[in-house]
């Protein structure tokens, strides 16, 4: 889930289809007045009076999929501006005051492609007050009567051609400073460079005819450099099949120039923790331990951020599984080294000693090296008797058996009163019958340390493709299974068979560990 | 010759303990763990401590710190440090160090009791000990190339010994040739191998190791 960053009105599901609504209503009013018309207009007139369509049409799917942006509401309102000169014509000066308010959105949309909306700096703000100026100028004409080549007209052209040239200079600008995903965003703004200098050479005068169709056909190029975009993230996600085809067999250190390479943005990275980037960054949360830090402008992109954080998350969560085994493999063998080490290695060391000394003794002293013999013989059982109880840590011998004999024998060594009730027939695959020994072994050691139980049972049914193992207590609950390390590793275990584990522990009312083995009955 | 045993198994510190003194080796002392040997050592002044490498509270290698102690508080005083596996990089450690004086064995080295009160008795005396377990670790050369395959078999066994911290005599006994042979074996393994000639034994065997490590 990206970080909502900007606020605008939600599109809610009635306003979405409400806004298509209005637009082929308006669309099919225009088109109707046109056809019915006394005179035939000139065709650049007939396509200016349908470019509202590409803008409200994209600015809904922009909308749409930024719902936290505020560019596709402008490009929305833009569109809809733009239908307003064909429709209140016959108004007269009412059509001549609203004909141009176009202007004020589409420029407040080009300067803010990449702030959502948001009038952030001062060159926006002053850019887009032109045109307000130019709107409040063209207001005080009409309302003094419409001196058409006063002082005014030239100050309102001015205004326009300033504002138009200016805008065009600051998209330049940022567009040369801008990192590869930011220019892929401003995409739609440098379409409209074309438009803003035709706009700003267009003031004044009678304009030849092919200027005009130039102009009005400029203007498509902002909805066409959304849809190229659109369509360039489109490819985006097919890199995506490629990132998920590797996934598998990728090393640690390639996970991040992948997902930056997926998301064309080189700077993207997967930090530590959930920080909120304070310069501006777009971050999205990959789970508990990671977030992706990616730049704000791909945020234009939500699908496409949503589908390569879960690529993050699959990638980390199976190294993370991975180094948890190998931990816990690890973990086994030191314990095991250290229990050979101070037990059977160190008896035997002595036992060495000890037939040492015999070979010394028994002919100068046979009464003392019997008594040596003697300790030898009780050192030896020991030592198998460690062996024994070592091997069975490491495949308990006693499943040969089967599994119910298995866990009435771990019943029978738990530290309070264990009931068995074993409810299943014949033997099971192998690791099933492991994954259920290992867990109840667990379980029931777990009772034994923490639990301050007077009781405790095992039952185990089999059933609905499952073998379901459950062991409880009625001790003091309050288990919790992300803090056990052996609970993580049991869970491992279980789900590495497409199983689950589960923990149910809370204060007070005792624990049930129950683990769900996909077995078919 | 007086020694003291610190381990923290009490089987394996008795055992070590009668088979010395049948040796007729005087154990003053016995320890089991890295600060009552320090008691010990201060108060008894032995000739050698013998020393487990693991001991309480980790488990790891609190023979190696009790060593360098020992070592820091009486310079003279040879230790045998005693493990249950060999461990390469605890020897190397131990022996680059400060190797005179200084012995490193697995401890089942001390059923052979004749060979072990003899290196008790060299490290006693100011010379260094290697298992030769170590040895053979170190000088496993599994591809076969580099300098040591150069060596011929009678040099790598006299390579062995020395490694091992034997004398020049304790090796012509050990191999049943004159010394003056060994002698002629040692310059010639020194002179393939490119080592600076070394006369006392614990030079040597710390040339060799500074040789094997890299």
């Amino acid at each position: 889930m990206a970080w909502r960053r900007f606020s605008a009105p939600e599109l809610s599901h009635g306003l979405w289809t409400g806004l298509w609504a209005a637009l082929v209503a308006v669309v099919t009013i225009v088109v109707v007045q046109t056809l019915t018309a006394d005179e035939t207009p000139e065709g650049y007139r007939i396509l200016f009076r349908l470019v509202g369509t590409a803008y409200v049409a994209c600015g809904l799917i922009a909308w749409r999929r930024r719902p936290d942006s505020r560019s596709g509401l402008l490009m929305t309102a833009t569109g809809f501006l733009l239908f307003l000169e064909p429709l209140l014509d016959r108004f007269g000066s009412l059509g001549d005051l609203t004909e141009d308010l176009w202007s004020i959105t589409i420029i407040w949309l080009l300067l803010t492609m990449l702030s959502g909306g948001r009038l952030t700096s001062r060159v926006d703000k002053t850019l887009v007050g032109l045109f307000v100026l130019e709107f409040a100028i063209e207001a005080l004409r009409l309302a003094t009567g419409g001196a058409e080549d006063g002082a005014l007209a030239g100050v309102e052209g001015l205004a326009v051609s300033i504002g138009c040239l200016g805008t065009a200079v600051a998209i330049g600008v940022r567009y040369a400073r801008a990192s590869a995903p930011r220019r892929r965003a401003l995409l739609p703004s440098v379409a409209g460079i074309g438009a803003l200098l035709l706009f700003a050479f267009a003031q004044g005068g009678e304009l030849p005819i092919w200027f005009r169709w130039v102009a009005v056909l400029s203007l498509l190029a902002v909805p066409a450099g959304f849809l190229v975009g659109l369509l360039r993230s489109r490819l985006a996600r097919g890199g995506l099949a490629d990132l998920f085809r590797r996934l598998p067999t990728m090393r640690g250190e390639d996970l991040q120039p992948a997902l930056a390479r997926v998301l064309g943005d080189p700077t993207a990275e997967i930090v530590r923790g959930h920080p909120y980037p304070d310069d501006g960054r777009g971050a999205a949360v990959i789970n508990e331990e990671a977030t992706l830090v990616y730049d704000a402008s791909l945020d234009d992109d939500p699908e496409l951020i949503e589908a390569v954080v879960s690529a993050a998350a699959i990638a980390l969560e199976s190294r993370a599984r991975l180094e948890r085994i190998v931990t816990a493999g690890d973990d086994e063998r030191r314990r095991l080294e250290r229990n050979l080490h101070d037990g059977a290695q160190q008896r035997l060391v002595a036992l060495a000693m000890q037939l040492r000394l015999v070979q010394h003794e028994i002919h100068t002293d046979p009464a003392a090296a019997q008594a040596l013999v003697d300790s030898a013989s009780k050192e030896l059982a020991l030592s198998l008797e460690e062996l024994r109880e070592l091997a069975r840590g490491i495949h308990p011998a006693v499943l040969d058996h089967g599994l119910e004999p298995a866990l009435h024998s771990l019943a029978s060594q738990a530290t309070v009163p264990t009931e068995v009730a074993y409810d299943a027939e014949g033997r099971l695959p192998e690791p099933i019958e492991l994954a259920a020994y290992f867990v109840t072994s667990e379980a029931l050691a777990n009772v034994g340390k923490y639990a301050r139980a007077n009781s405790a049972s095992v039952r185990v049914a089999h059933g609905d493709g499952a073998l379901v193992v459950e062991i409880a207590d009625d001790g003091i609950g309050g288990a919790d299974a992300a803090l056990g390390s052996g609970l993580r590793g049991l869970a491992d275990r279980v789900e590495a068979l497409d199983g689950r584990l589960r923990v149910v522990s809370p204060p007070g009312a005792g624990t049930v560990v129950r683990a769900e083995l996909p077995c078919a009955s | 010759m007086r020694v003291v045993i610190a381990d923290d198994s009490l089987l394996v510190r008795e055992g070590i303990a009668s088979l010395l003194r049948r040796a007729g080796v005087d154990v003053v002392g016995e320890a089991d763990d890295g600060e009552e040997l320090q008691r010990v050592v201060d108060e008894h002044e032995p000739d050698v401590a013998i020393v487990d490498v693991r001991m309480p509270p980790t488990h790891t290698e609190e023979g190696l710190a009790a060593a360098r102690e020992i070592r820091a508080r009486h310079p003279g005083m040879g230790i045998l440090i005693l493990s249950q596996h060999v461990e390469v990089g605890i020897a190397m450690r131990a022996l680059v160090e400060s190797p005179e004086g200084l012995g490193y064995l697995l401890k089942e080295r001390v059923t052979d009791l004749e060979d072990f009160a003899g290196t008790l008795r060299h490290v006693a005396a100011g010379g260094s000990a290697l298992d030769p377990q170590v040895v053979a670790r170190l000088l496993a050369d599994p591809r076969g190339v580099g300098p040591l395959s150069t060596l011929t078999d009678r040099e790598r066994q006299v390579l062995e010994l020395v490694a091992e911290g034997r004398t020049n005599k304790a090796i012509a006994e050990r191999l049943d040739v004159s010394q003056r042979a060994v002698t002629k074996h040692v310059t010639s393994i020194f002179a393939k191998l490119e080592l600076p000639p070394g006369e006392d034994d614990h030079r040597r065997i710390l040339a060799v190791l500074t040789y094997l490590r890299h």
